[in-house]
């Protein structure tokens, strides 16, 4: 079967990536899994300046899921430059960067920085940060701002353009729609979900910062089904993401509608996820006549 | 630094050392390089999404003629109590091995090790590699009580100094304060530059064995315990506070054994 896929003027030699803040640089991993596996490599997220991240402890396991509060550490736009893009550039892999920030400006300031760069396939564009102009409310929350910001970041880059949508909002669609209407090339969903357990015996919340971001199985549901509705509410592609950790979750966001996939946590947990996803497409493609990716969505009765 | 992988093995042996501590010993796949003392591994200990995340345990001991490997672990929740169930012949999942080793001594160096609770592991391997080569070594080795203190201590490792918080047996007291007289006792304080401490167990404990080092002039390795994500470096999951403009390391990579002086201790 056909594996690629297409999103804007570019195109993806298969449908499964490895989402941002999982899977670090890329070469981290380089030892442990086959990168001619992975369609495309979301790097963690990059801002203008280092980030030395949030308090210690950063993640806690929750019912089948995690929660994290890495605080979008990073090594900033210069090392990101000196030190990781070396290596990204000997990826076969479609190199996507994680773009984020506090306001807009920071957002520029990457994808213009970067935008000469060969090696870089594309952008994913994270707007769960929390905003400081918007007084801390995360950027992905209002319509208006998300066309806008998109409109603005479109005119800087031939690159694609994947616009990340938070779940954190009443009505995921209508996210999607102002980042189709500011022009992005596709929507990648979700990021992870508010959360956060207590310690009873010392009556603290276990994170330092209260809450952290949820992902793993646990959030499988609300993935597949932000998926389903965003997919029937915009033309563009549609990458689904949060909580495949067998392959059968990853063939669950195909039929959804999603047009490739990124595997999170599961990256931590099992190295064999990414084979054992591309054989499940496959065969499942063999079995049931479907000879491209765009073509699983069809199947859902 | 040898390549990590991750391997499918198998129990060789599970058996319980002390009150709700377990050693577990698995085949050694022959291609894996060798685990050194102060290295870890994780763990999956279930297929399913419960518990989800690896856990990471120290390597605490590693035979090359029969190719197998060992961690001692204490059953805390989830994972280490399904760990404790494993028999001989079921399957491990493990990635390994991971982080940063402890430096050895030179040989005019005197060690002195020193393990609480769940950091027994990884200095009962760095006392057994270093026995051979440095017969001055110490090693204090601390429990909550006597049940809690593995019994086959003596004899392999040279002198040991046992102690327990409730005084059931050996020292009455922690490590650090059986650390402290052992220090005091020796000429080691005036003749600083000549040993080195080596510590893995709580926090507290590894904060106490810095500030003795500190007095005495001496360096000191600790292993920390980090809350881990991937384990390979990837998501800063399991960060630590550390001097300097960078703020945190990351325990799996950077570390897990440390040089005291770079921690940030603060509390
Ligand atoms: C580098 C390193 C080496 C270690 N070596 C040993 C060892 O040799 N022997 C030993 O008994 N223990 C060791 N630990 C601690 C061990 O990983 C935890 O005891 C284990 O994860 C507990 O899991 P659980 O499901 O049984 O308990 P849980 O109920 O999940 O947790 C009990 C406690 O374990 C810790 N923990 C939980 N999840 C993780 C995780 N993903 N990563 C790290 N810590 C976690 C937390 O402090 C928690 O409070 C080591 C930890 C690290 C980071
Ligand atoms: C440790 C960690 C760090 C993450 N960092 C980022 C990030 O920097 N940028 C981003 O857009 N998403 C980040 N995410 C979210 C993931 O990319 C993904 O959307 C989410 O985890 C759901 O997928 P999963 O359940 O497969 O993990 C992070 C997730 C985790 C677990
Ligand atoms: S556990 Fe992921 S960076 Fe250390």
């Amino acid at each position: 079967m056909d594996l690629t896929v297409q999103i804007g003027r570019s195109e993806l030699y298969n449908p499964l990536g490895v989402a941002s803040g999982t899977f670090g640089y890329g070469s981290e991993y380089e030892k442990l899994i086959d990168l001619n596996r992975i369609g495309a490599l979301y790097t963690k997220a990059v801002t203008p300046e280092p980030r030395p991240g949030n308090e210690i402890p950063r993640i806690v396991e929750t019912p089948s899921g995690m929660l994290n509060s890495i605080g979008l550490a990073n090594v900033g736009l210069q090392r990101f430059i000196s030190d990781k893009l070396p290596f990204l550039k000997s990826v076969p892999s479609a190199v996507i960067v994680n773009v984020a920030g506090s306001e807009e400006r920071d957002y520029f300031t990457v994808v213009e920085t970067l935008a000469a760069e060969d090696a870089i396939w594309g952008w994913e564009i994270n707007l769960s940060c929390p905003n400081v102009k918007c007084g801390g409310l995360a950027l992905g929350t209002d319509p208006e701002q998300v066309r806008m910001l998109t409109a603005s970041l479109r005119r800087l880059t031939e690159k694609p353009v994947i616009v990340k949508l938070t779940p954190n909002v009443t009505d995921i669609t209508t996210i999607a729609r102002a980042a189709e209407d500011g022009g992005a090339d596709a929507v990648s969903c979700i990021n992870t979900l508010v959360g956060m357990l207590i310690d009873t015996d010392r009556q603290r919340t276990v994170l330092p910062g209260a809450t952290g971001g949820l992902s793993g199985p646990a959030v499988l549901p609300v993935g597949l089904a932000a998926v389903y509705r965003v997919s029937r509410a915009v033309r563009i592609p549609v990458i689904g993401v949060g909580g495949i950790l067998e392959p059968d979750h990853a063939l669950q966001y195909l039929l959804a509608g999603a047009a490739a996939i990124q595997i999170g946590t599961a990256n931590f947990i099992d190295p064999s996820i990414h084979q054992r996803v591309l054989e499940a497409i496959e065969q499942y493609a063999a079995q049931h006549e479907v000879r491209s990716i765009a073509e699983f969505g069809r199947l859902l009765r | 630094m040898p390549a990590m992988a991750r391997y499918l093995t198998a129990v060789l042996q599970n058996r319980p050392i002390a009150e709700d501590f377990y050693e577990l010993q698995f085949n050694w796949p022959s291609q894996a390089p060798a685990p050194k003392p102060g290295q870890f591994l994780t763990i999956r200990t279930s297929q399913s999404s419960v518990p989800l995340l690896r856990r990471p345990f120290a390597f605490s001991r590693y035979d090359h003629e029969d190719g197998s490997a060992r961690i001692i672990y204490k059953v805390r929740g989830a994972a280490t109590a399904q760990l404790a169930g494993k028999r001989p012949f079921d399957a491990v999942d493990v990635l390994a091995p991971l982080g940063k080793p402890f430096p050895l001594p030179d040989s005019e160096t005197r060690p002195i090790l020193v393990a609480g609770g769940i950091g027994i592991g990884p200095i009962l391997f760095l006392a057994r590699a270093l026995h051979a080569h440095s017969p001055a070594l110490r090693l204090i080795v601390g429990a909550r009580t006597a049940a809690g203190l593995p019994s086959q201590l003596s004899g392999e490792y040279g002198e040991v100094i046992a102690c327990t918080d409730d005084g059931s047996f050996g020292h009455s007291g922690t490590v650090i304060d059986a650390l402290r007289s052992y220090l005091s006792t020796t000429t080691l304080s005036t003749n600083s530059g000549e040993s080195v401490l080596y510590l893995c167990g709580p926090e507290p404990m590894l904060a106490g064995g810095h500030r003795l080092a500190l007095e005495c002039g001496i360096t000191a390795y600790v292993a920390v315990e980090q809350t881990m994500g991937c384990a390979v470096g990837a998501c800063m999951g399991c960060a630590v506070r550390v001097l300097g403009p960078e703020r945190y390391a990351r325990a799996c990579t950077e570390g897990p054994v440390f040089d005291s002086r770079l921690i940030d201790w603060r509390e």
